[in-house]
């Protein structure tokens, strides 16, 4: 059987002035001032253009930007489950394949690109995600990652960072440092279970150039792709909404997030300090990391030191203490 | 040229899809529906069917993967037995609110506790309230022409609904039938090719499904509810044209056998009413005034037409094959529609159900004359013992 394959280049931009000023997110959305995924949102909409469709699981995503006759998407989105982002798309995907070979739809395979929450990827949108990945879609799924739950009201996902403050790991006399639990890998996830997929990368609101033309490659490069890009959130993260930027710029600095491609095996990296700031840096400015012991903080610069020897878990990653001596 | 064959009800099933043109499949495996996919996978394989074969991870996925791909403008197939119809459970709402006319077979599976593989039809049944059509097929035939009918009237601009193809999972599924086949042009005429009015298209950019506020959410719940007042007058349009072009003689929805001078009659639907015909033959036989309803859609319920054919007997035995735990009537679900539907009836009869082909277990002609008996007593006495009766485990009252 014929398979539509897409012939468009989107080709990449080397200047934050050569952006193309067409907006397909557009403003009239109801997410909070300084919203880390709301940002990504404008800047991948841009980098994708208009031939495109958006599916967009439950999430911030969803409930803050999608109000009925208000929505802010001015190319086809349509709402999944928070559980099945990567099927839809699938399905939305291989409707377009077939209709294509059957002469029932003139035009060029559209971009399809999954917009999930970490919840929706990596959580309780695993499954569908990885499926996407191991059948082939020709289709883009990004992870906005925020690190929480936020819009039920900031309850700790799987990538949330050790020692966070949510409502879900409240910090307390049992358990002093919050969440106890080190966070999943996502991109590793699926660099490391699928072999249909040739190219993954990480991105953040603090690197716009960087992050628009990831977002351009990975929609060029046939079969599935993956981006994991850093959304911070003023408010699941406590600081102040102008700040964001310059908290997403910290995590890099720091080594709490990465910048690199992934592609046929081998890594790059961009943005790479020369030499990193200590974790404090990044923890300072944000207050659910306020509670955090002398002992928690050395306990996450241990983290952050082993994870930047090489990307993926580090096999010297600290375990959770057992209840007793936590 | 039209022609008869031997077919299971799975292996009917596949060839209506492939009638259909159905666009995109997506499948998973679990008994008994399974035959149905696998058949449809050696169609794709063999270049017979030219549709996009996608193996979900899940029935979740069967149906998320169906919903993107109706909405991008697909003609689409799926189904799942049992537990799981249930998976995917949170699926139904969503697809029926978009109003996509997804199609999922159904061959019935007993619900765990572990491990019961029989037929039941309370994998389905749970699943009645969620804004699809559902009905069941009594033989292969039925089952081969319920699919081509549900995509004609689910597709239909004034429905748009999606549809539950349901069929007893082994005595239809598995148990070879008589299926004439027909020709492809007749199947061209009957099924024009799915127009949906606003497919996902980078042309003409729209939002589908965005978040609403409670007061909007009233207006798309009264829009899909009145979207099932219309149902019936294009089943019963689409029922006219398929008897027309494929010479068949089907009532849209309650099919009456013996019921012409009838003082009692089983109401039932799918698989085991073959059997109560049998029965029914023996009885009369005998001298007992005896005859059968068959539903044909229990959504939408068709509630005059029922009121109409039952309000002429005496006493009606709702043949259930599915539970309502701690329901009204303590047994299945269909006697509460039956009786509701007579509520405003100007002459009701007895009723009473039957809980019988439980576990998936063959309901025998002996079960039968036992149920007609308790109806007979209950004309006899003027009233019935009781709402319910677990067939084989209780005596007469």
């Amino acid at each position: 059987m014929a398979v539509a394959v897409k012939t468009q280049t989107l080709s990449p931009i080397k200047k934050i002035r050569s952006v193309p000023t067409e907006e397909y997110y557009v403003p009239g959305h109801r997410t909070c001032a300084g919203c880390g995924p709301a940002l990504q949102y404008k800047l991948v909409a841009k980098a994708a253009g208009p031939n495109t469709i958006f599916i967009g699981p439950t999430g911030c995503m969803y409930v803050a930007n999608s109000s009925y006759l208000c929505t802010p998407y001015a190319v086809p989105w349509i709402h999944a489950q928070i559980t099945n982002g990567g099927a839809v798309a699938s399905g939305i995907e291989a409707a377009y394949q077939v209709l294509i070979r059957k002469g029932k739809w003139e035009g060029e395979l559209p971009n399809v690109i999954v917009m999930a929450g970490d919840g929706g990827s990596v959580d309780i949108g695993l499954q569908a995600m990885s499926a996407m990945m191991y059948r082939g879609h020709d289709a883009l799924f990004i992870c906005y990652d925020n690190e929480a739950y936020a819009n039920t009201g900031i309850q700790t996902s799987p990538t949330t960072p050790y020692g966070g403050n949510t409502t879900f790991t409240p910090p307390g006399p049992a358990i002093p440092e919050g969440k106890r639990l080190f966070p999943k890998d996502p991109p590793q996830l699926v660099i490391g279970g699928h072999p249909a997929v040739k190219y993954v990368a990480t991105a953040s609101v603090a690197y716009p150039v960087d992050l628009i033309n990831k977002v351009r490659k990975a929609l060029n490069v046939p079969g599935p792709t993956f981006l994991h890009i850093h959304a911070p959130c003023p408010k699941g993260w406590k600081f102040d909404e102008s700040k964001t930027v310059e908290v997403a710029k910290l995590a890099i600095q720091t080594g709490m997030w990465v910048l690199y491609e992934w592609e046929n095996g081998e890594f790059k990296y961009q943005h790479k300090p020369k030499e990193y700031k200590p974790v404090r840096e990044y923890l300072k400015v944000q207050n659910r990391f306020a509670h955090l012991t002398e002992a928690h903080i050395a306990k996450m610069q241990a983290f952050v030191d082993a994870k930047l020897k090489a990307p993926g878990i580090p096999v010297e990653i600290p375990v959770p203490p057992p209840r007793a001596t936590a | 040229m039209a022609k008869e064959v031997t077919l299971s009800g799975c292996a009917a099933a596949a060839q209506a899809v492939k009638m259909a043109k159905v666009d995109v499949i997506c499948s998973y495996p679990i008994r008994p529906y399974t035959a149905a996919m696998m058949e449809l996978a050696k169609m794709v394989a063999n270049g017979e069917l030219d549709a996009e074969f996608i193996h979900g991870e899940g029935e979740h996925a069967q149906l998320s993967v169906c919903y993107g791909a109706s909405a991008a403008g697909a003609r689409t197939f799926t189904g799942s037995s049992g537990v799981g119809v249930t998976y995917a459970f949170e699926t139904y709402s969503p697809i029926s609110g978009a109003r996509l006319p997804v199609q999922m077979m159904i061959a019935d599976r007993t619900l765990d506790p572990p491990g019961d593989f029989g037929s039941e039809h309370t994998d389905a049944m749970s699943c009645r309230d969620q804004g699809w059509l559902m009905g069941w097929a009594e033989t292969p035939q039925e089952a081969f022409d319920n699919h081509l009918i549900n995509y004609r009237v689910g597709e239909d601009p004034r429905v748009m609904l999606p549809q539950f193809v349901c069929q007893d999972g082994y005595f239809v599924s598995h148990l070879p039938g008589k299926v004439t086949l027909p020709d492809q042009s007749q199947v061209d005429e009957f099924l024009p090719p799915y127009k949906p009015p606003h497919a996902l298209d980078t042309k003409k950019p729209v939002s589908h499904g965005p978040q609403i506020r409670p007061d909007q959410g009233v207006i798309m719940d009264l829009q899909r509810a009145q979207a099932f007042l219309d149902v019936p007058k294009v089943i019963r349009g689409a029922i006219d044209d398929f008897n027309r072009i494929f010479g068949r003689r089907y009532s849209p929805f309650v099919e009456e056998y013996q019921t012409d001078d009838a003082d009692v009659v089983f109401f039932i639907q799918g698989a085991h009413a073959l059997t109560a015909r049998h029965a029914i033959k023996h009885l009369r036989g005998k001298g007992l005034k005896i005859g059968l309803v068959k539903l044909r859609f229990v959504r939408p319920f068709p509630t005059e037409e029922v009121a109409e054919a039952l309000s002429k007997f005496k006493a009606v035995g709702v043949v259930e094959t599915s539970t309502s735990y701690g329901g009204a009537m303590r047994g299945g679900n269909l006697l509460h529609e039956v009786r509701a539907a007579l509520y405003d009836a100007p002459k009701r009869p007895l009723t009473t159900s039957f809980m019988a082909g439980m576990g998936g277990e063959v309901i025998p002609l002996q079960e039968f004359y036992w149920m007609a008996e308790v109806l007979a007593k209950a004309v006899k006495d003027g009233r019935v013992g009781k709402y319910v009766y677990w067939v084989g485990f209780e005596q007469a009252a």
